[in-house]
């Protein structure tokens, strides 16, 4: 059994790879908060009160989401806006895994290679990957884990994440639905976003249309 | 990919980097007639990277980039060296690997595609520095043309090893002083392609980056003739103005004297027989398609 | 682990392929790997290690595959090319030298093909530069290593040398003890291999000669049932096929230059690779019924091995049993992932660990020496190299030889 407990960080100049920990995946129906295994459902309840209760919940989309390559992407896609406005939530992208050159702007883009960046400098302390190869995403959760704070939300297509504080697996439309829904719920009950008032940036082919 | 799938999700799209938004709109995927002259008026395939400001590699790429017949299915397969700076940043699909070993790559990786991919045509591209083409990857090189592999090899011909800092190459100039040549090269600049001519290309040129039109009129060459025919080379001069001690407005006149005649890089081009049928059938075609195209156009009063 | 894995299960996820019953080119039906060991008849053959190999490959719905000669995996190698002239692979060629056969599978793996070859030695070793590449570039590439001797004088002979310089390359590390084996790793490692949480290349490896070219009853599922095909867009990075977003895509980044990066990346990328080969575990315990195997652990005296010297290891304890010493059996089938926590619980109970190697390093030796407790109980030996036999009397021997006991006459070697 492992001990392992993948929190929140700032944990290490080069933190471990849970797996290597002795974390195992959930199986189907099945996700993890924290390392701990369990049912698909009671991980909802946590992943939406993590977002209400952030600050700068922020949904970090990825190429396979972000891309129109197949009919069904474009139904995710429209599902994640619509997360993003219910809760809310800010939305920055994760466009391509390259090392950017000369550099990115925080503001408006994350990158894998030092995604640190990003979340220092909009504060964010909750995030959301989804739509980000599991490589590259591993490698992401796992440099955020390091050296921020930030709460990290795995929404993986596949397998599931061990580096994110809480991952969901096999994510389909139904389940970006789902999580909207529970957010939609603990509101109606009372539980307030205290997400800080922000205005989502709106980009155009020759930079940002607002500020 | 078709260029109809080269679209971002409508819900996303207004958060995507500029570049991207711009790739989509205006970049030339899917037009058979993209070329040099789409630079400066639609998106380039290639963004912002690392190579010295003025380096000639620099303008190759973009020239190459934008003479590809068929972008949105073409996959690059690179090698260790300047070049591998660039490739992060190229809108294609693109292979790093290891340093020598890109036709080897390219071989499978082209095999692949085509038995995944029967009935689209999926252009396998390799472009090395002249250490990966001569020094270090010959054996792999060499032995993708004898096997008749049916992609194009572009080698960047900048004389040395640049990479690391300015080594003697088999590409480097006799006499030429360089580190790990410290009395001068002391044998000839490696004929690479009489070399590719008798392994087995199809089509042979070697020319430097001076003038685009001759780029773009080599590299499509290649790829047609690499679809059809056989494996295809081309060797482009492309001078390392840092190690050369040039500025960075000097790579073009360098250029420029190395193709004057008794030049180095004067510009040759090997074709066989079925390589040239096939290159003036795609010239008729084009001239052909291109008249269509105009008549249709309604004139102007 | 925080969740036991049950070898009972006999379960590995992700078999829900939609090519599941569908029948391919040569009529064979697309079949879950479960069902192919654990349903399907099999029949007892006859067979040399070479041909099940062969026989392997032509139920695994392979790609392409790469061949170069070495002696023990030629005939394996051109046993292979005629599976393709008969249909059964889409493509096949000779490379020119085992870098480049390693990089031509690399590039097939790259746009997407499942992809086998093999290789033995001196190639191995030519090879190198290629299994780190692969890991990093997460390509589920299998390499079936018939081992021989590596270093000069040459040796054409059996010899696990060569193993221990894969055990960092970030690939999983099988080995198998008999042909069975063999057939069963070959299958079971694509299915392991290609899961897109572990999807790292795949390295099974069998003693030459021993397994290669002696022949052995093994049981074989029918072959007009084959393993699913690989599905290239499960895959933890993107396929370099101009089919997947993103475009502006190459899949091994220079992240290292200074001017834009952390080092951290290139870092994280390496445990990366490690955490994907500890990921196999949980698909590799059902498969394989355990990353070991166990037999008497609650003995004092305890032999812990791999490949043919667990064979020659098993003689050797019937024969000690003979004489009223009573030893145990431990066998280890993957070197990478290494069963550290189920060596630590087999072993616990052991006076002696006695770990026999085909191979003058004692790679193994050290590998159990670094995982269990008081490890001064483990006797690194024998060994024997370059292609010699270990008889099971040497094993006797050198066991009885520790524990101070009387020993027969020094065994003659012959
Ligand atoms: C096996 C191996 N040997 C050596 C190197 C070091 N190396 C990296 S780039 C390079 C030179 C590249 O020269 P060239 O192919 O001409 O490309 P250029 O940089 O000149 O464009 C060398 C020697 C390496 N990366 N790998
Ligand atoms: S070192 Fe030479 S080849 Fe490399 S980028 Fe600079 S000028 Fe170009
Ligand atoms: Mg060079």
């Amino acid at each position: 059994m492992s001990n392992y407990e993948v929190k929140a960080g700032p944990e290490a100049f080069l933190p471990p790879a849970a797996a290597t920990m002795g974390n195992v995946l959930p199986d189907p129906g099945e996700a993890h908060i924290g390392g701990k295994l369990v049912p698909e459902d009671d991980a909802y309840d946590l992943a939406a009160r993590k977002i209400l209760a952030a600050k700068v919940p922020t949904i970090f989309p990825g190429p396979l989401v972000l891309w129109k390559w197949t009919d069904h992407v474009a139904e995710k896609a429209k599902a994640l806006r619509e997360l993003a406005v219910e809760a809310p939530m800010r939305l920055i992208p994760m466009a391509d895994y390259r090392p950017k050159y000369p550099k990115i702007i925080q503001e408006y883009e994350i990158n894998p290679n030092h995604p640190n960046l990003t979340i220092w400098h909009n504060k964010i302390d909750v995030c959301i990957f989804i739509g980000v190869h599991c490589h590259m995403a591993n490698l992401s959760l796992k440099i955020i884990r390091g050296g921020t704070s930030c709460y990290t939300i795995a929404m993986c297509a596949m397998a599931g994440h061990e580096d994110a504080c809480l991952s969901f697996r096999d994510a389909d439309l139904n389940m970006i639905q789902k999580l909207t829904a529970k957010i939609k719920k603990l509101k109606s009950e009372g539980v307030e976003s205290q997400a800080e008032p922000f205005t989502q940036f709106v980009m155009g082919p020759s930079g940002p249309l607002t500020p | 990919m078709s260029k109809e799938k080269i679209v971002l999700c409508e819900d996303l799209a207004d958060i995507m980097p500029p570049e991207y938004q711009e790739l989509v709109e205006t970049a030339t995927f899917g037009n058979q007639d993209r070329g040099w002259k789409d630079i400066g008026s639609s998106k380039e395939l290639i963004e912002q990277h690392s190579l010295c400001a003025g380096c000639p590699e620099s303008i190759a790429f973009r020239y190459i980039l934008a003479s590809l017949p068929a972008p949105e299915d073409t996959v690059f397969v690179g090698s260790t060296g300047c070049t591998s700076l660039v490739f992060p940043h190229v809108a294609v699909h693109n292979i790093h690997s290891l340093f020598g070993n890109q036709n080897a790559i390219a071989s499978g990786l082209k095999r692949t595609l085509k038995a995944r991919f029967p009935d689209v045509e999926k252009d396998v591209v390799v472009l090395a520095g002249d250490g990966a083409t001569v020094d270090i990857g010959l054996d792999m090189t060499m032995q993708s043309w004898f096997r008749q592999e049916k992609f194009t090899t572009i080698c960047f011909d900048n004389e040395l090893y640049a990479n690391t800092g300015g080594q003697e190459s088999g590409l480097m100039q006799k006499g030429f002083v360089a580190k790990m040549a410290p009395n001068g090269k002391n044998f000839e600049k490696v004929r690479l392609p009489e070399i590719a001519r008798e392994a087995g290309c199809a089509y042979v040129a070697l020319l430097t980056v001076s003038k685009p039109n001759r780029v773009e009129q080599a590299i499509k060459n290649a790829i047609y003739v690499a679809r059809e025919v056989g494996p295809t080379f081309v060797q482009l001069y492309t001078p390392c103005i840092l190690e050369i001690g040039k500025q960075s407005m000097e790579g073009l006149d360098e250029m420029k004297e190395s193709e004057s005649i008794g030049g180095r890089f004067v510009q040759k081009e090997y074709i066989t027989e079925e390589a040239q049928k096939l290159l003036d059938s795609i010239k008729e075609e084009t001239k052909a398609r291109k008249k269509a195209a105009k008549a249709k156009k309604p004139v102007n009063a | 682990m925080n969740k036991q894995v049950e070898t009972s299960d006999r379960k590995i996820i992700a078999s829900k392929h939609v090519k599941l019953g569908q029948k391919n080119q040569k009529g064979q039906t697309y079949t879950d790997v479960n069902d192919i060991f654990y349903k399907a008849k099999q029949t007892p053959s006859f067979l040399t290690g070479s041909e099940v190999i062969r026989a392997a490959i032509k139920i695994a719905s392979v790609g392409t595959s790469v061949a170069y000669p070495i002696t023990p995996q030629s005939e394996a190698a051109a046993l292979i090319g005629e599976l393709y002239s008969e249909g059964y692979l889409d493509e096949y060629f000779r490379g020119e030298s085992e870098f480049a056969v390693m990089g031509q599978c690399a590039g097939a793996a790259f746009g997407g093909h499942r992809v086998f070859t093999t290789t033995a030695g001196p190639g191995t070793l030519r090879a190198m530069e290629n299994f780190p590449m692969w890991a990093g570039s997460r390509l589920p590439i299998q390499v079936c290593v018939t081992c021989r001797g590596i270093n000069s004088p040459l040796s054409i002979q059996p010899d696990t040398l060569e193993m221990h310089y894969l055990l960092e390359t970030g690939m999983l590390v099988w080995h198998a003890e008999t042909a069975q084996d063999l057939f069963d790793f070959i299958l079971k490692g694509f299915i392991v291999a290609e899961q897109p949480d572990v999807h790292v290349p795949i390295a099974t490896c069998c003693d030459g000669f021993f397994v290669t070219h002696t022949k052995d009853t093994v049981e074989l599922p029918p072959d007009d049932i084959c393993l699913t095909p690989y599905d290239p867009y499960r895959n933890p990075q993107p396929v370099m096929d101009m089919e997947t977003a993103p475009i502006r895509m190459m899949r091994d980044p220079f992240v290292m230059k200074s001017n834009y990066i952390s080092y951290a990346t290139h870092a994280s990328w390496q445990q990366e690779i490690k955490a994907a080969v500890e990921r196999s575990r949980k698909h590799t315990i059902p498969l394989l019924d355990g990353l070991i195997d166990e037999h008497n652990t609650d003995r004092e005296i305890l032999v812990v091995s791999s490949g043919t010297a667990v064979s020659q290891s098993r003689e050797a304890i019937r024969l000690l049993e003979q004489e009223g010493i009573k030893v145990g059996l431990v066998k280890i089938k993957t070197i990478r992932p290494f069963p550290y926590e189920e060596v630590r619980q087999a072993t616990k109970k052991a006076k002696h660990i006695f770990v026999p190697e085909f191979n003058v390093g004692g790679w193994l030796a050290r590998e159990i020496k670094a995982c269990i407790p008081d490890n001064e109980r483990v006797y690194a030996g024998p060994h024997v190299a370059g292609g010699m036999t270990m008889p099971s009397e040497v094993i006797v021997d050198e066991i009885k030889k520790h524990l101070g006991m009387e020993t027969a006459e020094a065994v003659s070697l012959g």
